[in-house]
């Protein structure tokens, strides 16, 4: 038997792939991965061959850059900047329903837990559910603003289902989360995280940043969101990786983590099963890999990734994951004989 | 319905008389432009815009500093290795495709020409930026004259009491004024930084404007008195300088956006480079003949698209709304509206999703006045890395901005006994584009 254990953390093997991969999904207990890629393919992989060789799903699919790919009982669904979600046959590798979803590029794309709903963000700013199993639309959420303070497009790029199923966040380009009920489609809560959202006024008139991720934690109480801090220069994504926690039934924040040492972009963030800690992975201009403790804030185990991580497929008992990026994909582990010792008392505040 | 005898389309907007249109024309462009918004006003009848437009023509530079992606505006890719995520749309002119981040002048392509072939090989943003701004690359010995002063120089009316050259840049990164260079501080621009509005131009606080008035007046005795006698250039140099000075001390207001009806201001909207565009109609209108825009800042090392997102929504709503303006008051055809700046972006995209600088394969377009619109000149490879066929450097597109202006491109200012053409030497407009 093996636990889950960050200080353990270590990068067991990367291979190179053609372009960038936006999104994963795995075949549960394999190492068979399916991403999407900047060629506007899906792709499935063996991620533990000795030698992978990616294989595209060939028949007529995406027309742009594919940024979701979500396993939804035996079917593949992918999403992609041209609008449409696409239905595969996972087997055939043949698309059996082809949806026009969004107005605008769908941005990221997941299911709920039992894999009957799927839910997309795009930059029409609206979230959506849909029946996995018909293709319908279960509810249309609306209330991100598609514009920024400053008149410019905003951008909805994150959305996560709560472990149980009964929630959703969707978070976007200004620091605006919200938190749905899935069975009734209504605003349940709201946050906002102001301090990922970066507007230059003066030197070049533009933005930077916005939550690219959320994720809720198992008991469904804390909602965690990733991005990054405030830039400088925002001709580079040179600010530091940045989550913050909240409880957002309370509207609280209870922890913001920023990390210097390895910045850029949280793409993607994963709450531990047990409580104990989180996982966030991301990059500027190269990755990162990082685990965090939930109680504190303080940095458990990070390692410069190699490559931008744009998303991550875990493991089911949570020992190991798959990363996916730019130009290659990741396998880590982080694994353990023996169960993890009592956690580490708190740190001051001012020490986060 | 038109009556006989009169110039009159059936519009309230164009409802003047022939005679009272000859009479009006004759008062705005007989001598010295009144520059106290008597001729803007007088601009609003149509008629007369076209009356003017026959005598002045005028540049709109949008300065694209930092150096926008060719692949997300005038060149895309889709579906190529380096193409980026977004599609290509058509245009209204046949078989031209531009990026879907420019839909609004998508529609009016018509106007346009894009010049797809730039290879001006100097990617770092100084050089690039003198390099487009002068046409030619930079002489130690010699400080060129940018498009703007040439522009003033050329077009620009000597009894003038608009501004001639205006250049606006806010933003602080990459921030340059432009140079009047051997042309001196007559050709100089009158640089807008952090207001809209320039500084320095109104009367002292202790001046009233009876005193103003009464200073210029006996100013103007005494100089008549002096040289009814005796001839002097100086004396009239002096006295066209104070009459500049004047003018421009009164073209405050051209300036001012609040003078435009409600709604133009609200077809331009609330982002400042679409107000600014504003301001450089009014300014074109009224008749200064160079307006320079700089939008930064395009320098997208990380996170391209979502730059270009933001950015190109701004370049297509106020470009946009400049040429239809331009056009509905007949002055587009005179005036030529230019997107440039210092290079393009790579090919390649970096893990940041960014994309570099890139001068080997890049584009421009050109719109208006001298333009073949719907035209596209040049072509780069299928991935964008090199041009394969019409490359051209600054020097042409420096020769065929001058050209679609109507100024002979060779045409040599003496410094000294040194002869130094408008283009650089040897330079030719490429004609395709021109119309």
């Amino acid at each position: 038997m093996s636990w889950s254990d960050p200080a353990k953390l270590k990068r067991v093997k990367d291979f190179g792939i053609s372009g960038i991969a936006f999104c994963v999904a795995r075949e549960p207990g394999t190492g068979k991965l399916f991403f999407g890629n900047s060629d506007f393919k899906v792709y499935e992989v063996d991620a533990l061959a000795e030698k992978p060789a990616p294989t595209a799903f060939e028949t007529e699919g995406h027309q742009s850059y594919v940024t979701g790919v979500v396993r939804s009982q035996q079917q593949l669904v992918s999403g992609s900047y041209d609008g449409n979600l696409i239905w595969w046959d996972a087997e055939s590798k043949k698309s059996t329903r082809t949806v026009k979803a969004h107005e605008r590029w769908i941005r990221r794309v997941t299911a709920s837990p039992d894999g009957k709903v799927v839910a997309s963000v795009a930059d029409d700013m609206v979230g959506k559910l849909w029946d996995a199993e018909t293709g319908q639309t279960i509810h249309t959420l609306i209330d991100h603003k598609e514009e920024t303070p400053d008149h410019y497009p905003s951008m909805l790029y994150a959305v996560a289902f709560s472990p149980d199923g009964k929630w959703l966040a969707t978070a976007d380009k200004v620091g605006h989360i919200v938190v749905w009920e899935v069975a009734s489609g209504k605003k349940a809560g709201e946050l906002e995280a102001p301090g990922m959202y970066t507007w230059d006024p003066r030197a070049r008139r533009h933005s930077i940043g916005g939550v690219r991720s959320v994720a809720f934690s198992h008991d469904s109480r804390l909602l965690a969101a990733g991005g990054i801090g405030q830039i400088g220069n925002i001709d580079h994504l040179g600010g530091p990786s940045r989550v913050e926690i909240f409880d957002w039934q309370k509207g609280e924040r209870l922890l913001t983590i920023e990390d210097n040492e390895l910045k850029g972009l949280v793409e993607q963030i994963e709450f531990d099963p047990t409580g104990n800690w989180l996982l966030a992975a991301g990059g500027d201009h190269d990755g990162f890999v990082s685990f965090y403790s939930v109680e504190t804030g303080k940095l458990i185990k990070q390692d410069k990734a190699p490559m931008h991580v744009h998303q991550l497929a875990m493991n089911d008992d949570a020992t190991g994951f798959f990363a996916v990026g730019h130009g290659k994909i990741a396998h880590y582990e982080f694994k353990s004989d023996s169960p993890p010792g009592p956690a580490e008392p708190p740190l001051p505040e001012d020490a986060v | 319905m038109a009556q006989p005898g009169s110039i009159f389309c059936g519009s309230t907007d164009h409802g003047l008389s022939r005679r009272g249109f000859l009479g009006a024309a004759t008062a705005a462009t007989a001598g010295t432009f009144a520059a106290d918004m008597t001729r803007l006003d007088a601009l609003k009848s149509p008629l007369l815009a076209r009356e003017v437009k026959r005598q002045q023509k005028s540049v709109i530079l949008l300065w694209l500093a930092g150096g926008a992606s060719q692949f997300e505006t005038w060149d895309p890719k889709p579906g190529r290795p380096t193409g980026g995520p977004y599609a290509k749309i058509k245009t209204n002119a046949t078989d031209v495709h531009i990026s879907e981040l420019l839909p609004k002048l998508s529609q009016r392509m018509n106007h346009t020409a894009i010049i797809r072939s730039l290879n001006t090989k100097i990617g770092d943003h100084g050089g690039g930026a003198s390099l487009m701004e002068t046409g030619r690359v930079s002489d130690p010995g010699l400080i060129y004259p940018d498009i703007g002063a040439i522009a003033a120089r050329e077009l620009g009316r000597a009894d003038s009491q608009v501004p001639d050259y205006v250049s606006m840049y806010t933003s602080t990164e990459g921030r340059r004024k432009g140079t009047s260079g051997f042309l001196g501080a007559r050709y100089a621009p009158m640089f807008l930084s952090d207001k809209q509005v320039p500084e320095n131009m109104r009367r002292l606080e202790a001046i009233s404007n009876d005193d103003h008035k009464d200073r210029a007046a006996l100013r103007d005795l005494l100089s008549k008195r002096f040289t009814q006698s005796r001839f002097s250039e100086k004396v009239n140099s002096h006295t066209t300088a104070y009459s500049r000075v004047h003018g421009l001390m009164s073209s405050e207001k051209l300036f001012d956006i609040e003078q435009e009806p409600e709604s133009v201001r609200a077809k331009y909207g609330p982002r400042q480079f679409a107000q600014q565009c504003l301001i450089a109609r009014r300014l074109v209108e009224a008749g200064t003949p160079f307006v320079k825009v700089a939008r930064a800042w395009w320098d997208s090392h990380g996170q391209n698209f979502e730059t270009h997102r933001e950015l190109c929504a701004d370049l297509d709503h106020a470009m946009s709304t400049l040429l239809d303006d331009l056009e509905v008051r007949g002055l587009l055809e005179n005036t030529l509206v230019v997107t440039l700046g210092e290079f393009g972006r790579t090919p390649g995209i970096n893990a940041s999703l960014g994309r570099d600088h890139f001068a080997n394969a890049w584009s421009c377009s050109l719109s208006g006045c001298g333009v073949r619109g719907g035209s596209v000149y040049g072509k780069t490879d299928p991935d964008g890395h090199t041009v394969a066929e019409g490359e051209v450097g600054a020097a042409q597109v420096f020769a065929t901005m001058l050209a679609a202006l109507g100024i002979d491109h060779e045409k040599e200012y003496m410094i000294g006994s040194r002869p130094i053409p408008l283009a650089d030497f040897g330079a030719k407009p490429i004609k395709e584009v021109l119309a």
